[in-house]
């Protein structure tokens, strides 16, 4: 089930030794993923496993020791305006002077390329995306006046503009309103119903099994990657989290199932 | 003063000073609002006094007090720092922020003392370089304001050309580097834009307090404005205002140095802004104590109505120490039952018992919070 010699067609991403370290420290270990197109994905483990380092190694922004990334068969460097990235809310400040709009914007700032500035039709893209996450009425609020999942929100509408194949989002869910969250969801999966790919950090071991189809399990190496049903089970999260976990993903369906 | 003025503005040299503290003004307040965004206020320190080794050594080799050789001097040791400061935070385990304080003490003691050395030289010529310390704007020509006009266009015309770069580089450069801007060249960009605007304020306001020109602006303009652009313009506006009120105020009296003169002024506008704009500690203070009398006199008149309604009548009086109790303590019942009186809410009927009048009845109705926020 894994896809791999079944599919003719490369994998969205697919990274292959994947290896990074902080100092003397291995944040990642010889990593072998394949993400396959259209799939909705999380990316579990405990604190500390890499999560947040796969997203960004995956995108050149910290150094690999080891490893090659590709999306859709070629190189990540020349696939850039085919990823777009959310990180995690918290990475930036949100004090910065300017408006929920032109942070939206920045997602177009890629398209442009150096020096050009956006223009009308930047704007109206902006504006679009806006829409989509139901923040059009916070167009020229200050950013510095946004909820948690407004601001969320805000970083999914910047991802959205970039109009990119492939979604990495970092904790999208985390520190947001349920009605947020739900949003968000139903965006991502829209998405992937449109043959798009998401890959994303989760946390809630509560939520794996009703917004994502497959997982891939993180504690420096990889665990076990493949769909929900299969390898989200206790067995895997005890080699995930150690004995940390007292989450069993059977148990909740055999609850289900009564 | 409006003589001195007019006088200051016909006579040429004093037209040269002026115009160069102006432009000073503009580049440093322009460039300063990225060391603030960046939250790099501190680097913009480091590098304005590690550029005194380079300008002593400069002259040392040059042998005269010559601004080009100086000004490469200035700003090569000033880039220095910063790299030192980079290459001891990534190779070792102290933080930025000592490194930070390590180079600019290193490197300014180095100054220093090379400073102190070359006075003792027997050449006349060295006379002169201490002034770049505090900086010395009448010593200004023509020159002087030539280089600073280019180099500082030169920095305006890299803020303007890579003006959604830079935004980017300040606010998500993670971000960026997806998109496949290359945040290390715009972050050296940025370092060659503020060691230009360090080099051009030697002259006039000196490394000592250079890093106030860009800093102190950046901040003043920040409290009055949450949008980019015009944060840069208004801080261009508020160095290059502080910059000739210094330099005339220098000139005016005797014996103030032009730096402290610039540096008190552009202090006094960041002071004024942080306490008094909208967003300032007086103003929250302010808005803060007339909302919570508000809620105080919300709150009187709700338990008012809500007391009266045990009697079945909302304008039934009650006495003030029965509307005191259970509510904390310095809670000046009287003086909102008094702010009410005069709104014309409530009525005293002697006897210090208090009762709703129609208008206040009618006043409670809206009070609720959910019919207020529909």
């Amino acid at each position: 089930m894994s896809g791999r010699g079944e599919n003719p067609v490369a994998p969205a991403i697919r990274v292959t030794d994947l290896t990074v370290a902080y100092g003397d420290k291995t944040v990642l270990w010889d990593i072998d993923l394949e993400i396959p197109r259209g799939s909705m994905v999380a990316v579990v483990g405990p604190n500390g496993a890499g999560k947040t380092t796969l997203i960004k190694s995956i995108q050149g922004l910290v150094p690999r020791v080891a490893g090659v990334v590709s999306v859709h068969g070629r190189p990540y460097e020349k696939q850039r305006k085919e990823v777009s990235y959310v990180p995690q809310r918290g990475s930036v400040d949100w004090d910065f002077p300017t408006s929920v709009v032109d942070t939206v914007k920045m997602g177009t700032y890629g398209d442009l390329g150096w020096i050009r500035r956006p223009g009308k039709k930047e704007h109206e893209k902006a504006l679009g995306a806006l829409e989509k996450v139901d923040m059009l009425e916070f167009a020229q609020r200050q950013i510095s006046q946004l909820s948690g999942g407004q601001q969320q929100r805000v970083f999914l509408a910047r991802a959205l503009v970039q109009s990119a194949s492939v979604y990495l989002l970092d904790e999208p869910f985390q520190g947001v309103d349920a009605t947020t969250e739900k949003a968000i969801v139903t965006i991502l999966k829209e998405l992937v119903a449109g043959g798009k790919t998401v890959l994303a950090v989760h946390h809630d071991l509560n939520t794996v099994s009703e917004y994502y189809e497959r997982i891939a399990l993180l504690n420096v190496g990889l665990v076990a990657s493949g769909r929900v049903d299969e390898v989200f089970n206790s067995e895997n999260l005890m080699k995930a989290y150690g004995g940390k976990t007292s989450f069993f993903p059977e148990r909740k369906a055999a609850r289900r199932a009564v | 003063m409006l003589e001195f003025a007019v006088e200051l503005f016909s006579d040429y040299t004093a037209r040269t000073i002026l115009l160069g503290a102006a432009s000073l003004g503009v580049v440093s307040g322009v460039v300063g609002s990225y060391a603030v965004l960046r939250k790099q206020s501190l680097v913009g320190d480091v590098m304005s006094h590690a550029a005194l080794p380079g300008i002593v050594l400069a002259f040392m080799i040059v042998g005269v007090k010559e601004q080009l050789p100086i000004f490469i001097g200035a700003a090569l040791s000033a880039v220095l720092a910063v790299f030192v400061i980079n290459l001891v935070t990534e190779n070792s385990r102290i933080k930025t922020d000592s490194a930070m304080g390590m180079a600019l003490s290193v490197f300014f003691g180095l100054g220093l003392v090379l400073l102190t050395y070359v006075q003792r030289m027997p050449e006349a010529n060295q006379a002169g370089l201490d002034k770049f310390l505090f900086g010395q704007a009448e010593a200004l020509v023509e020159k002087d304001v030539l280089i600073i006009g280019v180099t500082g266009l030169f920095a305006l015309l890299v803020v303007g050309l890579f003006w959604k770069e830079f935004k980017l580089l300040c606010f998500d450069p993670d971000f960026g580097g997806t998109m496949g801007f290359s945040m290390k060249s715009l972050d050296l960009l940025v370092t060659a834009v503020i060691v230009s605007a360090i080099v051009i304020g030697l002259q006039t306001v000196g490394v000592v307090l250079m890093s106030s020109m860009l800093i102190a602006p950046a901040v003043a303009a920040r409290q009055w404005t949450g949008n980019m652009g015009s944060m840069v313009i208004l801080s261009a506006l508020v160095a290059a205002v502080s910059g000739v009120t210094g330099v005339a105020l220098s000139a005016g009296f005797e014996n103030i140095p032009t730096g402290p003169a610039v540096i008190v002024c552009v202090s006094a506008i960041a002071f004024f802004s942080v306490l008094f704009s909208p967003n300032g500690f007086f103003t929250l203070r302010f808005k803060d104590a007339r909302s919570r009398r508000e809620i105080k006199k919300d709150y009187v008149l709700k338990a008012l109505h809500d007391l009266g309604l045990e009697h079945d009548d909302p304008g039934y009086a009650h006495s003030e120490r029965l509307l005191a109790l259970g509510s904390e303590k310095g809670f000046n019942v009287r003086k909102s039952l008094l702010a009410l009186q005069t709104a014309g809410y409530v009525e005293s009927v002697g006897e210090d018992n208090w009762r709703l009048t129609q208008s206040g009845i009618y006043e409670v109705k809206k009070l609720s919070p959910l019919e207020k926020n529909g």
